[in-house]
């Protein structure tokens, strides 16, 4: 009997994700997909809304299954080269400030959740220049509202006191 | 067929059709010129400006993007050894040995005209072959089309990424990724966990600018990369008597690309390696190659640039995308309420004319702009990227945001950054998903309706009266093995 050699790797790690997320589908697939509709007792269509689904999470657990049995046999793994702490830290650091300027558009408008977030970006970056990451952070938001509220005609999110006044400014 | 042509040429003549694209173009070449960013990600980043764009306006832009890009790509490869683009590896094995020869200006004049010169035959091959495809493809019932799908989708995945059973993971994720929101047979909602924003469904902008743009830049700024030094570009022009000698290297290579460009899936990866095999076995002197040879150059650009017009083919006609970047143009497509398919060619035949006669003016506008502006592009590898990541973070939040003004995309697309970062890292191609995702609907639609059209008899159905799309699944396991060999042989070579 082959003993279990799998080591944690991102690989691993995403098929036995999989895997559960497939296992998971499958035994609540009543809760997840809504019963069809029926009209005079006969469903609408030829096909139940949880076949498809059905199929494709069989199909995707026996494949996670198949890749972990033969990575396992393998002895190996195919994942990418080592990632240091220092280049973690920088992406959770990236994936930080990207998740705050998307929770942050809404409520406090385009300006000033991007003039924030360029800051923010270019100060991790390594740029120490006040001047620059000024102008990069009222220049470079401002031109990108005028751009889609001028000449695309689209509209981005404002601070209903601070950007509605700008904006109306600008409307004349 | 010609009315439509002529229609065609005379609408894709406007000023703002050629201003646009010639912004494109730039904005492509700006783009592949700077190691790190590629033209996928422009193109994630630039799709929302086409939706407010007339569709003969912003398709064409997003066409200017793709082949700015590509060629855009071999600058740093050439000059710096740093492949801009996944296509331009193979330019990179001579264009660098010519830099270092201090020959690099003639290496980027070679890049420039071999790419145009593939790319405008394969244009031209694109819009005399494009309507007899899809008159035939008009032919095609609910079942031929679930056929043809599902055949599309091994194919993808037998030729993405390293290892095709992985793909297929990933193609399957993007399967259930569209089936969240509502049934397209019979309404019913589907892995909504009763959130409204689910209801209709994953947006599909949000996810390219995430799974393709957000991994670039995040690779970026985790090597904390910095501009890097220029390596000045050298040596005399390109003569014609240079040109003249790797004509016949530029026309199989093109042959070879657009033939590749037809398949969906294979894309310019493959289509530059095996130009540059090609090159190099037919050549009489193949020990040159990798030395510094400029048939090197000529057969690996010529190739890559071949692919762009005929992988319109099966966008278009089956709404098929062949490649992440015509995914990007769907995306487009759909926006701008044009369905690719067949049908779009009895309803909007002049329209998707002149968006191909619009590709062969915009290779006329790229050797004009092309050729003025490489000293330049050669000097942006040394921008700071502690300028260029913000600016490029917001655009793609903007991008995210306008489609339909729904801050819950903004989360999606930062959702999206970490899968494609998760599946960068255990070496899972993320566009199997994303076509996977894109053709999921479809199918399903098209396999409920050949389920109804069986009357419960499959057997009797598929061998009397539908032995076509039985004939395409039944080739479809094997198409997929040999497409695998094929693949690994290419790889390894």
């Amino acid at each position: 009997m082959s003993r279990l050699t799998l080591r944690p790797t991102p690989e691993i790690a995403v098929l036995t994700a999989l895997l559960a997320l497939s296992l998971l589908g499958l035994v609540f697939m009543n809760a997840l997909v809504a019963q069809p509709k029926l009209l005079f007792g006969r469903s609408l269509s030829a096909l139940a809304p949880s076949l498809f689904p059905t199929i494709i999470f069989v199909a995707l657990a026996a494949l996670c299954t198949l890749l972990l049995v033969l990575l396992n046999r393998q002895g190996g793994h195919d994942s990418a080269p080592e990632t240091g702490v220092g280049d973690w830290r920088r992406g959770v650091v990236f994936f930080g400030i990207m998740t705050l300027y998307a929770l942050t558009m809404q409520p406090f408008g385009f300006l000033i959740s991007s003039a924030i977030s360029t800051t923010l970006l270019s100060w991790q970056m390594g740029n120490r220049s006040v001047i620059q990451t000024a102008l990069l952070a009222v220049g470079g938001p401002i031109l990108l509202y005028l751009a889609a509220t001028r000449l695309l005609a689209v509209s981005l999110p404002e601070l209903s006191v601070i950007e509605f006044a700008y904006a109306r400014l600008l409307g004349g | 067929m010609i009315d439509q042509l002529i229609e065609g040429f005379g609408m894709a003549l406007r000023l703002d059709t050629f201003m646009m694209m010639a912004f494109g173009l730039f904005g492509g070449m700006l783009v592949g010129a700077l190691p790190g960013f590629t033209t996928l990600m422009a193109m994630a980043i630039l799709l929302p400006i086409s939706f407010f764009l007339d569709p003969i306006v912003g398709i064409p832009f997003l066409l200017g993007i793709y082949k700015g890009g590509i060629f855009g790509g071999s600058i740093p490869a050439i000059l710096i050894s740093m492949p801009g683009t996944g296509a331009a590896v193979a330019t990179s094995r001579d264009g660098y040995k010519l830099t270092q020869q201090g020959k690099s200006r003639k290496a980027l004049d070679m890049a420039l005209f071999s790419s145009v010169l593939g790319d405008t035959a394969s244009d031209i091959f694109t819009i005399l072959m494009i309507f007899p495809i899809a008159f035939l493809v008009m032919q095609f019932g609910p079942p031929e089309l679930f056929a043809v799908l599902l055949l599309s989708l091994v194919i993808i995945a037998a030729t993405s990424g390293s290892n095709p059973l992985k793909s297929l993971v990933m193609m399957l994720l993007g399967l259930w990724l569209s089936f969240i929101g509502t049934d397209p047979l019979g309404g019913v909602e589907r892995f909504t966990f009763g959130l409204f924003e689910l209801k209709s469904g994953i947006p599909l902008l949000p996810m390219l600018i995430g799974v393709f743009a957000i991994p670039e830049i995040a690779g970026v700024v985790m090597r904390n990369e910095k501009a890097r030094k220029l390596a000045a570009m050298m040596g005399e022009r390109l003569t014609f008597a240079e040109f003249r000698r790797c004509f016949r290297t530029i026309c199989r290579s093109t042959v070879i690309g657009t033939s590749i460009g037809v398949v969906p899936g294979l894309g310019q990866v493959v289509a530059a390696m095996m130009g540059y095999s090609a090159a190099k076995n037919a050549s009489d002197h193949p020990e040159t190659f990798g030395e510094g040879e400029l048939e090197g150059v000529a057969a690996a650009e010529a190739a890559n640039n071949a692919v762009n017009g005929p992988t319109m083919v099966p966008l278009l006609t089956l709404g098929i995308p062949g490649d992440n970047v015509t995914a990007i143009l769907l995306g487009a497509f759909v926006a701008q309420g044009l369905r690719p398919g067949p049908q779009l060619f009895e309803e909007q035949g002049a329209t998707v004319f002149a968006i191909l006669i619009a590709m062969v003016f915009a290779n006329m506008m790229f050797i004009v702009i092309g050729y003025l502006s490489i000293p330049f592009f050669s000097r942006l590898v040394t921008i700071k990227v502690s300028i260029l990541i913000p600016v490029v973070i917001m655009f793609a939040f903007a991008g995210a945001f306008v489609f339909r003004s729904d801050s819950i995309d903004l989360l999606m697309l930062v959702v999206f950054g970490i899968v494609g970062i998760v599946a960068r890292m255990a070496k899972f191609d993320v566009m199997p998903m994303v076509m996977g995702f894109i053709l999921g609907p479809p199918m399903e639609y098209a396999f409920g309706q050949t389920v109804a059209m069986t009357n419960g008899d499959p057997t009797t159905f598929f061998l009397t009266e539908r032995w076509g799309a039985l004939g395409i699944l039944l080739a479809i396991p094997v198409v997929g093995i040999l497409l695998w060999r094929r693949m690994r042989t290419v790889q390894s070579g």
